[in-house]
């Protein structure tokens, strides 16, 4: 049985069409993270699946149950929110307790839980505090806190990491993860940053203008992305797109004299003088005497610790690079890349779609 | 440059004011306390120092004693009205509906109006021969015949405190709905999430944003209220049988009425102290109120 159903839905605000037929179906205990760019409709979403937005059209399930048009009280769901949302003049005991003291769950059943939420999330010592008194990463724990002892079927969050600094949003990340490997539950998660979607997710959605482009494991969406818009998306540095032209013994790199070799079984498949879009993943290209390699002419040189970022061009394309810290490259230098066959990510520059 | 220099230069941008506040404010208000220390005429006689005298006939005087019980009755009432129905307003202005703009704007009429404007309008409505509450009131049933409405002590005061609020609630509504519009949504939303019912949602979600704003509200209007005049002295003139005297009112009256300039002044000087002792204390409340939802 599905934890949740997403079945067909959509959602209109007058003549904008902000979610167009979205189907997802969660097994119990997946992590799933809606990822895109601001205004892609995952937060829209992911409020429709919690009760605060009505979809135009389909039907959510969460087991065999329809809940659309259930009160969001009643969808067996928690929420947690970017801002918090915490109850500014509630202790932080009493915070993590409302939806248990709305439902009007005894008192002492009521503390336990509470304790118990705050011991996972090592808050104990900040049960009397006001959340005025608490950090940014302290509130967001009493948030979580407040969703755990809910105990719910499925857990709904909302960038809950986007307002926390660079540091303190690792260790969160991390911290949920341990978590959700502990409890099991089903979560969908929204995020715009790809790390968090990469290192969280059992499966991800990149959405864009109201559509799901790609749903598949992280090592899918990166591996083999769909899409020209998820290769560009997910990866830092970004993906290189390349201009190319299907010849005879493989890709012609427009405005070089450079011949891609490609896999047999990939070269047999595609028409010969077909214009096409490369994708390389900048950690694709590698220093080295190949048959065929791309001769970069280096602009910019970024070492970033345990890499090296390599910014330069062949013929007129930017290329990036990112090769080990100890390789000798310098602004101004002519580096011979290579890359293997199979790693080339081959899209179609009118439909954007993946053909190989 | 050097705090000193800053100092003075602070002081000399202030002086051109300070010298006004001086002439208006300081300078009467020195000139008051001289006469209330004096049996002064508003005309006529100089006057001859008196000592404490008018104070101590003032405090120990029932009139005074009757009309601080109208002016806090008047305040209590007519302030407890304006917040309650101020903040229902609000609340309903809150809600998504067709017209809410315009009905936004026409609720700020009746403060934007002139007191003396509104005053005059419901001398009309509560007119003993051709007023609307009295048409009204008859056509449903209500009443058999047509009352005097401010010419009743039993009835005056609420008249008047009818038309205070009706003037007044635009003011806390104003305020309270701008407060409710920063209630984050996603507050709100956690409270639909955890289960919270309407009264809850009021009470744990709105109000802790409501609460600092009210009580400037409260300050403002309380304050306010203890001192008002214009709107009783346009309906009622403190009658009938003194049942609306409020202590500005009482004040006139002694000053300028009977013309007894130094009593007057030290009434005035009474209620200015009360006035000043109400502002200190809600000072403190809205000091602790201040960023309580932060």
């Amino acid at each position: 049985m599905t934890a949740l159903t997403i079945d067909n839905i959509g959602k209109k605000y007058g003549d904008v069409e902000t979610l167009k037929g979205i189907d997802i179906a969660l097994e119990p205990g997946e992590f799933l993270v809606l990822l895109g760019s601001s205004g892609c409709g995952k937060s829209t979403l992911l409020n429709i699946i919690a009760g605060l937005l009505e979809a135009t059209s389909g039907d959510i399930r969460i087991g065999d149950r329809s809940i659309l048009g259930v009160h969001p009280k009643d969808r067996d769901i928690a929420m947690v929110f970017q801002s918090y949302a915490l109850y500014p003049n509630l202790t932080v005991h009493r915070n993590i307790g409302f939806g248990l003291e709305m439902r009007k769950v005894p008192a002492a059943t009521r503390d336990k839980a509470v304790r118990d939420a705050a011991k996972l999330l090592q808050i104990e010592n900040l049960l009397d505090r006001k959340p005025g008194q608490l950090s940014g990463g302290q509130r967001q724990r009493v948030a979580i806190g407040r969703a755990l002892v809910r105990d719910p079927k499925v857990f709904l969050f909302d960038e809950p990491l986007s307002n926390l600094d660079a540091k303190l949003r690792m260790e969160m990340r991390t911290e949920l993860k341990r978590l959700h490997q502990m409890m099991k539950t089903t979560v969908v998660y929204v995020t715009h940053d790809q790390i968090e979607a990469m290192t969280l997710a059992s499966r991800i959605a990149v959405m864009r203008n109201g559509r799901i482009e790609q749903l598949g494991t992280p090592e899918a969406i990166y591996n083999r992305p769909e899409t020209l818009y998820v290769a560009t998306f997910v990866g830092a540095p970004p993906i290189n797109l390349l201009n190319v032209t299907k010849v005879a013994d493989g890709l012609h790199l427009d405005g070089t004299e450079i011949v891609l070799p490609l896999t047999a079984g990939t070269a047999a498949t595609i028409a010969e003088g077909r214009k096409l879009v490369a994708g390389i993943r900048p950690e694709s290209l590698k220093l080295g005497q190949d048959a065929v390699t791309l001769p970069v002419l280096c602009e910019v040189v970024e070492l970033t610790g345990p890499e090296l970022v390599v910014t330069g061009y062949v013929g007129q394309q930017k290329l990036i690079a990112t090769l080990a810290a100890n390789s000798r490259a310098s602004a101004g230098a002519l580096l011979s890349l290579s890359v293997a066959p199979d790693a080339l990510h081959l899209f179609d520059p009118e439909t954007e779609r993946r053909i190989n | 440059m050097s705090g000193t220099w800053l100092t003075t230069r602070a002081w000399l941008l202030m002086l051109p004011l300070l010298i006004v506040m001086i002439a208006v404010i300081g300078w009467p208000m020195m000139d008051t306390v001289r006469l209330s220390f004096t049996d002064s005429k508003l005309v006529g006689t100089q006057g001859s120092f008196v000592g404490l005298d008018n104070y101590v006939r003032m405090l120990s005087s029932t009139n005074f004693t009757r009309t601080l019980v109208t002016t806090l009755w008047f305040a209590l009432i007519s302030v407890t009205a304006e917040m309650v129905i101020g903040v229902l307003a609000a609340l309903l202005l809150n809600q998504e509906f067709y017209g809410r703009t315009v009905l936004r704007a026409l609720m700020i009429l009746p403060w934007a109006l002139p007191t003396i404007v509104n005053a005059t309008l419901w001398r009309l409505i509560y007119n003993p021969e051709y007023g609307a509450l009295n048409a009204a009131l008859t056509q449903i049933g209500l009443l058999d015949a047509y009352r005097s409405w401010l010419g009743e002590p039993a009835t005056a005061m609420i008249a008047l405190i009818a038309a205070d609020c009706w003037k007044n609630f635009p003011l806390v509504a104003l305020i309270a709905l701008a407060a409710l519009q920063a209630v984050p949504r996603d507050i709100v939303s956690a409270s639909l999430v955890d289960g919270a019912n309407a009264w809850n949602r009021f009470r744990y979600v709105v109000l802790p944003y409501l609460a600092g704003p009210l009580v400037v509200a409260l300050v403002l209007r309380t304050i306010e209220a203890f001192k008002v005049f214009d709107i009783i002295w346009v309906m009622t003139r403190g009658g009938p049988a003194n049942s609306t005297r409020t202590l500005s009112i009482l004040v006139y009256q002694e000053a300028f009425s009977f013309q007894r300039a130094g009593s007057g002044a030290s009434l005035a000087l009474i209620v200015t102290l009360m006035v000043t002792l109400l502002a200190i204390a809600y000072g403190t409340v809205v000091k602790k109120f201040a960023g309580s939802a932060a």
